[in-house]
């Protein structure tokens, strides 16, 4: 009797996988071998990569830089303050609950479309994908920062507020040094994922690299393409790397037990 | 040798001292009945004097309602039924008066220090209180208020040790960087929850030490739980007795046989 639930789960989610992939014509064997030769082509046309325009892509890749950066910064400088109004062991569900939906909100919107809003509202160009970027990092790290917060340990809450403190006080002196750490380090991450959302900024004019990507793809000059994939990669790379780095210099290893 | 035991449902007789608290009685509790949301009672009818510049101990099982009791006291819980007298004020249905709230210290079991942060920073939370709000959020702590930390650190025997980073105390020297952030708190009442628990036997006597003169001297109330009987034989003035939520002992610890309350701890 107990076997039998777990197996039916498992006849039912493999037939919903079946179902949708022939939905979304993946057993089409026809398409498939098409696809692949289709690939082979794109492939074989990306190189060897064209290094002429090795230049143009590193500068619009320093804009990638940029926007995530200062969209980085931006949005951590909002997300701290509205992660102390989500978090539940210091403000009540009056206050809690809107400010997690206004930041729900937020994050649901693909960065990508907030560079579209924005380039609506202040034109063409990187600071559309600042502002974008800049949104969505606020949504993002809004909830991984109140989530940080209310894992602090409750007994240096409790001690913090037994002497009588309010507050601000409160946040400032127990929660922000017991949450230093993990906020650092997923505002290190954010600005890695950032970096990535940037590049493809550029697909709807908000600046950076990705305005090339999708020129080079349309006008089929794909060894331009890999160029710029290259030298984004290097410099994804590079970023995790000093990331890395960073981490290591600033969080000191868990501090066992007292 | 003086045992109240308790019948289970019994509420204590009312004490003449539940109305006006003479000048000795730090803590007073009456009939103080306790529970968690939706849950059964913690704490039934506890009922129990703490005098002032005397050591409290409350001993119990585990989960017999030690820390509950504690933190009733403080006023992090509200109590569901009885009353709870603390330096002279009876809570009214708001919750504990900000000012007792200012002037009863409360360590918590692992004490609630701020690893990352320093000595002298942990010691100065304690006086967060007594500060404006802005000032303290830039960490702009008044000259005499870093003195006051220094110095009371130094007499505690941490002389030198103001910019290292607690995480790098050992347990004795963090026990002492608690008790000097409530003294920055200058706290007349002070709970600790299982303070010494975690020590070797001569730190442990040390430190304790340094809370015996303090009560002797500045008339400082101690309320502690443990389940140290050699911590109650040595230091104990008062003995309180929890099990399973009810008070199954309330006793001045002169002739007390330690043998006795482990008898009644388990039972
Ligand atoms: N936040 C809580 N919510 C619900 N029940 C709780 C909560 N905290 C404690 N309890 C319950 O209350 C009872 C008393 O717990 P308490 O922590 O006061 O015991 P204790 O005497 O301090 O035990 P120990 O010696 O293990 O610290 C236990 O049964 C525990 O499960
Ligand atoms: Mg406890």
């Amino acid at each position: 009797m107990r076997g039998v639930a777990p197996r039916l789960t498992q006849l039912g989610l493999l037939a919903v996988l079946v179902a949708t992939l022939s939905n979304l014509g993946l057993l089409n064997l026809d398409l498939l071998v098409r696809g692949a030769g289709n690939i082979a082509v794109f492939v074989a046309a990306m190189f060897p990569p064209n290094l002429a325009v090795l230049e143009r892509v590193s500068w619009a890749l320093l804009e990638t830089l940029q926007i995530a950066y200062v969209g980085t910064a931006l949005g951590a400088v909002l997300a701290l303050p509205m992660a102390f109004l989500a978090t539940g062991t210091l403000f009540g569900p009056r206050v809690t609950a809107p400010t997690r939906f206004a930041l729900a909100f937020v994050r649901t919107i693909p960065a990508l479309l907030w560079g579209i809003v924005f380039v609506v509202a202040v034109g063409l160009g990187p600071a559309a994908g600042a502002l974008g970027i800049g949104l969505y990092t606020l949504g993002y790290l809004g909830k991984l920062f109140y989530e940080i917060f209310e894992g602090v340990d409750p007994e240096v809450l409790e001690a913090v507020r037994g002497v009588g403190c309010n507050r601000l006080q409160l946040a400032r002196f127990a929660v922000l040094p017991e949450a230093a750490n993990g906020v650092l380090a997923q505002l290190l991450f954010m600005f890695e994922y950032n970096v990535r959302a940037s590049s493809i900024m550029g697909f709807v004019g908000a600046g950076g690299v990705g305005y090339y990507m999708l020129g080079y793809i349309q006008l089929l000059r794909y060894d331009a393409l890999m160029t710029a994939i290259l030298v984004t990669l290097v410099v994804v790379l590079f970023i995790d790397w000093l990331s890395r780095r960073i981490r290591g210099l600033f969080i000191q290893p868990a501090n066992v037990g007292e | 040798m003086e045992l109240t035991e308790q019948p289970s449902e019994a509420p204590a007789a009312e004490s003449p001292g539940a109305l006006a608290p003479p000048p000795g009685e730090a803590v007073v509790i009456r009939d103080l009945w306790f529970a968690y949301r939706g849950a059964a009672p913690v704490l039934h009818g506890v009922d129990f004097v703490a005098r002032r510049g005397q050591i409290t101990m409350i001993l119990g099982a585990s989960g017999s309602g030690k820390t509950t009791l504690l933190k009733l006291i403080k006023g992090f819980l509200r109590p569901s039924r009885g009353s709870l007298t603390v330096l002279g004020r009876t809570w009214s249905a708001g919750g504990p008066d900000p000012q007792i709230t200012a002037a009863t210290s409360y360590i918590p079991q692992n004490l609630g220090l701020l690893r990352n942060m320093t000595v002298l920073e942990n010691v100065l939370i304690g006086a967060l209180g007594r500060m404006d709000t802005i000032p303290s959020l830039l960490r702009s702590f008044p000259r005499d208020m870093v003195v006051e930390a220094s110095g009371v650190l130094e007499r505690l025997g941490l002389g030198g040790k103001d910019h290292l980073k607690v995480h790098t105390l050992s347990g004795g020297e963090r026990q002492r960087v608690a008790i000097a952030r409530a003294r920055l708190q200058r706290a007349t009442l002070l709970l600790a929850d299982e303070f010494v628990s975690q020590l070797d036997p001569i730190t442990k006597t040390e430190v304790m030490n340094i809370l015996r003169t303090r009560s002797k001297e500045a008339g400082t109330t101690y309320v502690q739980t443990t389940h140290q009987l050699d911590v109650v034989e040595q230091f104990a003035d008062h003995v309180v007795v929890l099990r399973e939520g009810k008070q199954v002992l309330d006793s001045p610890a002169a002739g007390l046989d330690v043998m006795e309350i482990a008898r009644i701890i388990k039972q």
